[in-house]
């Protein structure tokens, strides 16, 4: 069934790119032909965390990189009551309904026999408690070795050392997987990918800072997750620079959409069909900013790439005390000149909703309106589009008396 | 004279008292109670773990004055989060926050050595004494010899039938994560040397025989109601009972910071560590050696770690023929009316599978 899915998506965007290609078309066919190569019977499959995994590791072994998150949550923006039944088959098996939707769809999905084949299941501990357990729960019923890259929540010489090692420990797993040594030249290569799609990634976010904002802001946070499949390939940067050419070209021509309000959103934009884009529209709110969207790594050392990816992972805004996260987001604040910020609270996501009041505080005490909106990333049945409506529209009430 | 050290509060089993202790300080354990938590949840996100909210509760409340310090250990989310809040709008004049890694290879008890040493400095620092390694590893016989003494006490509780109370050993064991240890194995060797006459109090009716899951309880409700309904509770694999008492420390070990991450990563798994597989089978080791009739598997509402881990831990005992009661609880017991129910059908149903 996901196969199928994807092969519709992939044949819709290849349709229309026809007519008229265009970034996000290229990035849809992109994502979907690697999720497609998964289903493929001489595919070595690694299951893994897009957004928190250095994915240059993978890419250096030429494996098909699969997160169950991404692969079954593209499902709830086409069909968001299918997905309650996919889940429907997760908690009739014993999965508490409090746990996040994204993994009871997963596990749902799993159920129904839709996924693909796993070879090695990697995912990281800086991601959340759920995902790591999921990964562990797949690989017992794939049968399959589970490996976590366990990053710690401090900074030091030591974790660096410490996270550093896992990956090369992780590094000889793949040569199993993959059949072959690892190139140290083709991996330094990846690097190299990453740290130039970087660049680009940085000069896409200076264009965001333009007003009125001239993009996307739902797709903007989609890619802030997503477009981490491609790190360590060279169709990432191919990618940013397209959308940059495509963002001045509206500029030039002065399609851009007017904006009255600048909203910089916080944690994870939902997956599921929701009013949000439809109220911003009608109100004039652009989301310009993601804080998943931040550049908070620095350039990956090609010399020393383990160290590189560790660091990388080390200086995530979710690794660390809440300090590590706010400044971040207190960064983006000024950057983006920004009417208020958002943080999407999906139901079960403790790690990241958790302090919310914390960065509450601190927005509300510089004067930066703020909406700790709840809903549910992928479950229908947490998600009140009258509720929804009524906070979005009295925040952007807040702004315009702020202005 | 214990009572006179600065206290410094503990949350999560795999924090090392020896430590505070040879900082001159007076570890205790920081419970809930099992008391509900509201008025956190103005500041906590309130789809979080009951417990961390009781804690937070405890300081927004000023109940938690008592303490010079509370470490914290990166156990899951809601305790990695905690300590952010903590920090905000309750304060302790020392917060720690204390790395324990996931894994537990040879790397990772490496490395959670460095994290111990760290701590060690922080607390020397803070606390204004040193840490020798003669005063290290004199905690450690101590701490050492609280669990050895509540070991021997497990152990009878493998005996047919069960000698003990099920819930009065796991009460004494929740009011010894708050006491001094002196005085702790002093109550633990008389409570040992009086159990033959406790086991002949009891008699010799042969229960069903449980052992309890999960990840923490602080009030034995769940063990009385087993008990009422007819069952024996032989021991229980939880965060304040086995998996705090069920360990040791290599004494003597030239390295003590290496001997205690050694000796913390290798005790009994939580749901937090990786190796689903591997806590499975410590679970179906303890069934074994406890000769155990069925498990009650417990978690606390929004625990990711266990709850995620049930259905999985359910499906696998019960293909193996061990019966598997789930219960979800809300910290403070609350349901007690519907868990009666539950707990009385299983406990029925073990009576039936001894007949």
């Amino acid at each position: 069934m996901l196969k199928s899915f994807y092969e519709g998506m992939k044949k819709s965007a290849e349709e229309e790119c026809q007519k008229r290609p265009r970034a996000w078309l290229m990035y849809v066919i992109q994502m979907t032909s690697t999720l497609l190569k998964a289903f493929e019977d001489d595919a070595k499959v690694v299951w893994t965390t897009y957004y928190s995994f250095p994915m240059e590791l993978l890419a250096a072994f030429d494996v098909v990189p699969f997160d169950f998150e991404i692969g079954c949550n593209l499902l709830p923006g086409v069909d968001p009551k299918g997905c309650v039944d996919i889940m429907t088959k997760a908690e009739d098996r014993g999965y508490s309904i409090d746990l996040c939707s994204f993994h009871r769809l997963a596990l749902g999905s799993y159920f129904l026999g839709y996924f693909p084949k796993a070879d090695l299941l990697l995912t990281t501990s800086h991601f959340c408690d759920g995902k790591t357990k999921a990964n562990q729960i797949f690989a017992q019923y794939y049968g399959k070795e589970a490996m976590m890259l366990d990053v710690p929540n401090e900074l030091s010489k030591e974790s660096v050392a410490y996270v550093s090692n896992q990956l090369q420990g992780i590094a000889h797993k793949l040569e199993e997987v993959s059949g072959h040594k690892l190139d140290f030249d083709r991996l330094q290569e990846c690097v190299r990918a990453s740290n130039r799609a970087r660049i680009a990634y940085g000069r896409l976010g200076e264009l965001w800072k333009t007003k009125p904002f001239p993009w996307d802001g739902s797709r903007l946070c989609n890619l802030s997750i997503i477009g981490n499949m491609f790190s360590g390939t060279p169709f990432q940067e191919q990618l940013y620079l397209k959308i940059i050419e495509e963002c001045q070209q509206r500029m030039a021509e002065g399609k851009v959409a007017p904006e009255e309000f600048r909203v910089l959103w916080l944690a994870w934009f939902p997956a599921q069909r929701t009013n949000i884009n439809e109220i911003f529209r009608k109100n004039k709110v652009s989301i310009v900013m993601s804080e998943l969207a931040r550049v908070y790594w620095d350039e990956l050392d090609e010399a020393n790439p383990f160290e590189g990816m560790a660091l990388r992972c080390l200086k995530n805004p979710y690794v660390g005390s809440i300090e590590q996260r706010l400044n971040g987001v207190l960064q983006l604040v000024d950057e983006y000149d920004v009417n208020g910020a958002i943080h999407f609270s999906t139901t079960a996501c403790r790690h990241a909703n958790a302090s919310v009041r914390v960065i509450n505080d601190a927005l509300i005490s510089r004067g930066i309106p703020f909406l700790d909106l709840d809903g549910d990333m992928s479950d229908m049945r947490g998600y009140s589009a009258e509720r929804t409506r009524s906070f979005l529209e009295t925040f952007i009430e807040v702004m315009a008396a702020r202005k | 004279m214990e009572n006179a050290k600065p206290k410094i509060g503990w949350l999560c089993a795999f924090a090392p008292e020896e430590i505070a202790m040879a900082a001159g300080l007076f570890p205790m354990r920081l419970s809930g109670g099992g008391e509900s938590a509201a008025v956190a949840d103005a500041y906590i996100y309130s789809n979080l773990c009951p417990y961390v909210k009781s804690i937070l509760a405890l300081g927004l409340n000023g109940e938690t004055k008592h303490l010079d310090g509370l470490v914290f250990v990166r156990s899951c989310d809601g305790m990695h989060r905690l300590y952010d809040v903590w920090r905000s709008y309750v304060g302790t004049r020392f917060a720690y926050m204390l790395e324990v890694p996931k894994n537990q290879d040879e790397a990772a008890v490496e490395y959670f050595a460095g994290q111990l040493r760290k701590f060690a400095r922080a607390l020397e620092q803070e606390f204004g004494k040193e840490i020798t390694l003669e005063s290290l590893n004199k905690a450690i016989k101590t701490t050492n010899q609280m669990r050895t003494q509540m070991q021997h006490i497990y152990q009878l509780q493998r005996k047919l039938p069960l000698p003990l109370s099920g819930s009065e050993v796991f009460q004494l064991g929740l009011e010894g994560l708050s006491m001094d240890k002196k005085s702790f194995i002093a109550k633990l060797k008389k409570y040992y040397s009086d159990a033959r006459s406790l086991a002949k109090q009891r008699g010799k009716e042969s229960k069903a025989r449980v052992l309890v899951s999960g990840n923490v309880i602080d009030r034995p409700d769940l063990f009385n109601i087993i008990e009422a309904a007819g069952a024996d509770v032989a021991a229980a694999d939880l965060c304040t009972a086995l998996r705090y008492f069920g360990h040791l420390v290599d004494e003597d070990s030239g390295d003590p910071y290496l001997a205690l991450a050694h000796g913390y990563l290798s005790k009994l798994r939580c749901a937090r560590m990786t190796g689903l597989n591997e806590r499975l089978t410590e679970i179906r080791e303890l069934v074994d050696a406890y000769a155990v009739d069925g498990v009650v598997y417990t978690s606390v509402k929004f625990c990711d770690q266990h709850l995620a881990d049930a259905p999985y831990f359910v499906e696998k005992l019960k293909d193996e023929g061990v019966a598997v009661l789930f219960l979800e609880n809300d910290y403070t017991w609350g349901t007690r009316g519907q868990l009666t129910t539950r707990v009385e059908a299983f406990v029925e149903m073990l009576d039936s599978r001894r007949r």
